[in-house]
């Protein structure tokens, strides 16, 4: 018996080992920034009903929507009369399947051993374009989704083993940067199958039938686990609500969270109805983002599986922005959407456990998606980054000074790089002072990010809370609005609203001030 | 001559003197004095000369290792950090804090930033700017650096840098500013483009302010440790071990402190380089299981695995610093895995009732249950007594209560609910499998399979777990080196002189960038002769390897790959596509590839110490056999010392020697080998 406890011991530690080892080859050898330097990527291996049984920490977004959208891949196959075979390799980045955005590209490796399909190999990536009506695919224009790019259901990518250069062929010719999109392709294939030769060592080495007792016992021991984390946390129903900005409009996120010792339940009932604007999170994304907040809530030693994963109940009505229908465009969901959500479970649970809840952090992704004609290469380009902001004050500790937070953790992409391969010249990257909402504790500072163009631009901005800031908890001060501003090259300045876009000429800059975090206690 | 070794760890300070004519060696383990090494340093040596008479005159050289730095680092030493200013460019002064702006862990909501090495207060801007390809776009002005030089004067701090964007390509504005400052303020003063001339500001930026950070505090440890040399009359020369496992000239680690940074870790992967070449072993992993945390490191054809940037003061988790909560630096470091898996890492049982390792460590005070110092709590060292795999500590010197370790394991194998010997066997392969990470991340991460080496396993308790580690691995040989104990301090005799040389270069190579190449390497080269010159060696004799940091175009991370003389772009292409394909598993024919940095290392030969030559079979205390736990349960197992192993012996057997135990399950076998070393190796 101990024998056996142990061996599955080892063989958890295995499975978490080997989708690390999947990431750090996806990394390190895609060619889309998004993945290489803001490690915008995920992977895990599930077992052949589809639950998680070992995550690598990536992407809080992807971790929570990877193992929907592998399911839902599953189903639809089931559904679809398409039987997986020995070889094969699924490819799927429609959202309302795959669940996230179109960007993100899911790639699911079916194992078998003695002919039975015995565990899926995962990995979701963040390709940087993707086609669609603008450079890097997101864009706040789009009405419907398929203006945000082009739309794979699950198709296989790879039969008997061998890529299908067809297949391969038709995503390289829809994008901008076809050169990322097929080295991202090869990335993402070599890190599945290093997954499965990793799985299949520990078949040899341990038996699959031990691996499948393995499962159970890593499973339940994490549910028993989460388990009594609840147990010893308040009992009862809180709420909470907060806004999206949508132009001159708001859209309203409320959330109805209830914990009863056993499992945690969220229930977005009240939220807005879906709009023709990219705002609509899916629901893999809605999950995600109160998977996240419950995460935060855990202890260290819990792991990202099944185990956990279904303690967490969601209930996101269809049709509204947190579980929309398709075709709504979505590719804001998981930027912008998601963020708030986690802000309307934290603030129903700032009522629960006050100490242990943050006060609202800078709560948008700043995204900021440009491209254009290089002058020096007359090729097209494209870029995209995400912008952090002011972490929220905490319970007897400031916030945190220009940070990515909750469900995102990017990287930035480093100046001396932007300024080698893109037309631009970078004129800050710096605190914003006094951005932090006052408070006992202090919210974190944003961040002022600046640049001007040396060719023609054309820029997007995807951010948000410019106009609703960020809130403060106990009585501290909410922080800072971010600010997205452009100062021509006569001088003029003009104001962009957070979700917005416009045309950078040569000497125009555009300054980019994220909103600080919230205080925490009343400034003394 | 007489060669010491002086190896500072966490607890002990550890010297090792070799005489070669008289074919002798004294070993001397006193305390460590973490926030003045130089006091620990200057007894070891003190006891030295007394132990054995020698005159302090008699001391031809001395290595040692750059713990100041490291303490430097550690917070729960509380050591004061020098006063640094940085001069950057206008509208950057926060990038050296922003960092990547990626928050340490992703579900903490009480994470924390490393504080800044410099104070906001103490960044001072200037309007100057380069582009990205070298053509200066605003030069600095003398008014400016007029104003920024009184509040300086205001500041008054102890180093200063400059750090200006994009000045890897070229550094004209940084050496203007430099070139000013340094005729007027009597501090040391440095450029990013001097320390780290390589592309991203950040890591650029933080290399060059942690070398500030540890100049003034190098500076004034080896003033001290010198003036410890001349009051025992001792006039050797004082070499220092470089993070990168070569050893440097104390004048070299004053100048780039950054350089030994991590130099105590080194020495054992050194010390394993050699000892594999002398066994004729191409592929070898380095495994340093101390007290608290075990350290794997991956040696191929006698030669350490060196990783071109590294983390001080981060926090490990698994054996990886957390990215983000530490100061990157690129310097040529081993490549060095860390986990918390020692003799007095503690075992404990989680809320679901599941048995768990670490990262909690007794230490050496208490220390784990069985040293009957007070420690109630069960350790990987109380597993091993209970099992019967460690007999006595210090070959009997030192006592060991079997039952205070009992009445430890009793009540943690009662609330798991596991019989104790299951619990024990439990912990030891727990603890197995952490250290088993530590090898995949030197190894399968670097695209190299572990069953292709060889394990060296020393440290106090490295032999104790190496072949069932080793099993685990899929390992069949395992070697243990002479002294495993004294390990790390021997390494440090073992090397030769390394000096680095870096220049960032970010191009797509094609014929046109190949001449250019060539032209920077052979400008590295020059630079090195110079360094070699300047401490009075002969260039001549120095051997000079060229490498560079190359990639797809459009890929975001390098491989370093070694390039011949003079340079050939073929070749390049070749070793980088084959590299490539090594770690990743395939390649992309026909794509650009990019070249980020060259890189040139120049290796100095001393006479050093031949492991060879060392003969550490002491006696000991013995008992005939007693039963010990293996795989399959319970067996009768033979005990002796080294000294008996004579032939090929068969496993279960449990060699005593006086700084470790050294552990032969069943179904392995074990040699007398070259160099005192014992070699274990898994029947087919």
């Amino acid at each position: 018996m101990a024998g056996d406890r142990l061996k599955y011991e080892i063989i958890k530690h295995a499975l978490i080992y080997l989708s690390e080892e999947m990431g750090v080859s996806l990394k390190k050898s895609a060619y889309s920034p998004n993945i290489r330097e803001r490690a915008d990527h995920s992977c895990a291996v599930l077992d052949a009903r589809c639950r998680t049984i070992g995550q690598a920490e990536h992407i809080p977004v992807h971790i929570g929507s990877l193992p929907i959208g592998v399911s839902n891949t599953m189903k639809f196959l089931k559904e679809n009369g398409e039987e997986l075979a020995e070889g094969d390799m699924i490819l799927v980045n429609d959202p309302y399947i795959a669940g996230t955005h179109l960007n993100d590209v899911t790639l699911i490796r079916p194992v078998f051993h003695r002919g039975e399909l015995s565990a899926l190999l995962a990995n979701k990536a963040h390709h940087v374009d993707v086609g669609g009506i603008s450079p890097a695919s997101i864009s706040y224009s789009s009405s419907e989704l398929q203006h945000e790019g082009f739309i794979i259901p699950p198709v296989k990518i790879m039969e008997k083993d061998k890529i299908r250069s067809d297949v391969v062929r038709i995503l390289a010719s829809n994008s901008r940067t076809p050169y990322n999109t097929l080295g991202d392709l090869r990335a993402q294939v070599a890190a599945n199958l290093l997954g499965e030769m990793r799985l299949k060592e520990i078949f040899q080495k341990y038996t699959f039938e031990t691996f499948m007792d393995a499962v159970d016992y890593i499973l339940e021991t994490n549910y028993r686990l989460v388990v009594s984390e609840y147990s010893r946390m308040p009992r009862g129903v809180w709420r909470g609500r907060d806004y999206l900005e949508l132009e001159d409009d708001l859209l309203k996120l409320e959330a109805e969270v209830r914990l009863d010792g056993e499992r945690f339940s969220a229930d977005f009932t009240g939220t807005s109805m879906q709009v023709d604007k990219p705002l609509n999170a899916v629901y893999g994304v809605t999950c995600a983002a109160v998977l996240f907040a419950v995460r935060t809530l855990l202890s260290e030693d819990i792991l990202l599986n099944d185990g956990f994963t279904r303690t967490v109940h969601v209930v996101a009505p269809e049709g509204t922005i947190v579980n929309p229908v398709k075709p709504a465009p979505v590719s804001g969901g998981n930027l912008e959407t998601s963020q708030r959500i986690v802000d309307v479970v934290y603030m129903a649970l700032a009522e629960a456990m006050p100490e242990k809840i943050p006060a609202a952090s800078h709560g948008s992704m700043n995204n900021l998606m440009m491209g254009g004609v290089h002058p020096a290469t007359g090729r097209k380009w494209a870029f995209y980054e995400t912008i952090g902001g002011g972490y929220g004050a905490r319970y007897g500790l400031d916030g945190v000074d220009g940070v990515q937070s909750n469900m995102t953790n990017t990287m930035n992409t480093p100046i001396e790089v932007i300024e080698h391969y893109y037309p631009v010249k970078f004129e800050s990257y710096t605190f914003r002072e006094g951005s932090g909402g006052h408070g006992r504790w202090r919210g974190g500072m944003g961040l002022e990010r600046a640049f001007t163009a040396l060719a023609r631009i054309q820029v997007q901005i995807l951010g948000d809370r410019e106009r609703i800031p960020p809130w403060g908890l106990a009585g501290g001060e909410p922080g800072k609005p971010s600010e997205y501003l452009v100062r021509r090259a006569d001088g003029r300045v003009e104001r962009l609203k957070s979700k917005d876009g416009t045309i950078l000429n040569p000497g125009d800059t555009i300054i980019i001030r994220t909103a600080g975090g919230g205080g925490y206690g009343r400034p003394e | 001559m007489i060669r010491v070794g002086i190896d500072i760890g966490g607890t002990f300070t550890d010297l090792v003197a070799v005489d070669d004519e008289a074919g002798k060696i004294f070993t001397v383990k006193v305390r460590s004095t973490p926030r003045f090494p130089e006091i620990g340093f200057r007894e070891a040596l003190e006891r030295l000369l007394k132990n054995s008479n020698y005159a302090g005159g008699r001391i031809g050289v001395i290595i040692h290792v750059g713990t100041i730095g490291t303490n430097l680092f550690l917070g729960q030493l509380g050591l004061e950090k020098p006063k640094v200013c940085l001069i950057t460019t206008k509208g950057f002064k926060d990038v050296i804090e922003i960092g990547r702006q990626n928050r340490p862990r992703l579900y903490d909501v009480y994470f924390t930033r490393p504080s800044p090495l410099v104070p906001r207060q103490h960044r001072l801007e200037v309007n100057e700017r380069t582009a990205a390809d070298g053509s200066v776009l605003t030069e600095v002005r003398e008014e400016e650096l007029q104003e920024t030089l009184s509040r300086l004067r205001e500041i008054n701090p102890d180093s200063l840098v400059i750090c200006f964007l994009n000045s890897y390509a070229n550094p004209h504005n940084e050496e203007i500013v430099k070139n000013f400052m340094v005729s007027r303020l009597n501090i040391p003063v440095f450029t990013s483009y001097e320390v780290d001339p390589e592309h991203r500001e950040y890591e650029r930026f933080s290399t060059t302010v942690v070398n500030a950070v540890l100049a003034p505090v190098v500076s004034r440890y080896i003033n001290s440790a010198r003036k410890g040399l001349e009051t025992l009359s001792i006039d050797a020369p004082l070499y220092i071990m470089s993070s990168a496992g070569g050893i440097v000239d104390s004048e070299e680690v004053v100048a780039r402190p950054i350089v030994s940074v991590e130099s105590g870790p080194a020495a054992g992967v050194v010390g394993a380089s050699q000892l594999s070449s002398i066994l004729g072993l191409d592929r070898v992993i380095s495994l340093d299981m101390g007290g608290t945390t075990a350290k794997a490191g991956a040696v191929i054809n006698g030669k350490p695995l060196v990783a071109s940037e590294m983390v001080v003061g981060g926090e490990v988790h698994m054996g990886r610093v957390i990215g983000g909560t530490g100061y990157p630096v690129r310097v040529p470091t081993i490549d060095l895995a860390e986990v918390s898996a020692g003799g007095g890492t503690i075992a404990w049982v989680d809320a679901a009732g599941v048995l768990r390792v670490g990262p909690m460590s007794a230490g050496a005070d208490p220390g784990p249950a069985c040293y009957g110092r007070g420690g109630d709590k069960p350790t990987v060292t109380d597993a091993n007594l209970l099992l019967g795999r460690l007999g006595a500590l210090l070959g009997g010197e030192m006592e060991v209560y079997p039952d205070m370790a009992m009445q430890a394991v009793k009540q943690l194998a009662d609330s798991a609910g596991l019989e104790v010997e299951d619990a024990c066997w439990t912990i030891l392969n727990l603890a197995n499998l952490k250290m088993a990470k530590a090898v995949n991340l030197v190894t399968l991460e670097r695209g190299l399979d572990p069953r292709d080496f060889t394990l060296m396993a020393f440290g106090g308790a490295g032999p104790m777990h190496a072949a069932e580690l080793a099993e685990y691995l899929g390992i069949d040989t395992v070697v243990i080196p002479p002294h495993p104990g004294l390990f790390s301090a021997l390494g440090l005799l073992t090397t030769d002189m390394r000096y680095d040389f870096v220049r960032g270069y970010v191009s797509v190579l094609d014929d046109l960038t190949a001449e250019k190449i060539e032209e920077m390497f052979r400008e590295l080269e020059d630079a090195a002769v110079e360094k070699l010159a300047s401490r009075g060696l002969d260039p001549s004799r120095g051997r000079y390897t060229r490498s560079m940091d190359m990639r797809y175009f459009g890929q975001g991370y390098e491989l370093e790959i070694t390039v011949g003389r003079p340079f050939n772009l073929r070749d390049a292409l070749k070793n980088f596509t084959d590299r490539h394909r090594a770690v990743y598993g395939y390649t992309h024919e026909g794509s650009k590839v990019e070249v980020t940095a060259l890189r040139l290392s120049a290796n100095y030969p001393v006479e050093k110490l031949n492991l060879e030559d060392l003969d550490d079979s002491e006696d000991s205390r013995r008992d005939a056999a007693r039963t010990a736990y293996f795989k399959d349960g319970w067996v009768e197992t033979e005990i002796m010392d080294k000294k008996s192993v004579k032939s090929e012996m068969k496993g279960p057997l449990i060699i005593e020697e006086k700084d470790t135990t050294v552990v032969v399950p069943p179904g392995w076998h074990v040699r007398k080998v070259n160099a005192s070393s014992l070699l274990l190796r898994r029947s087919a």
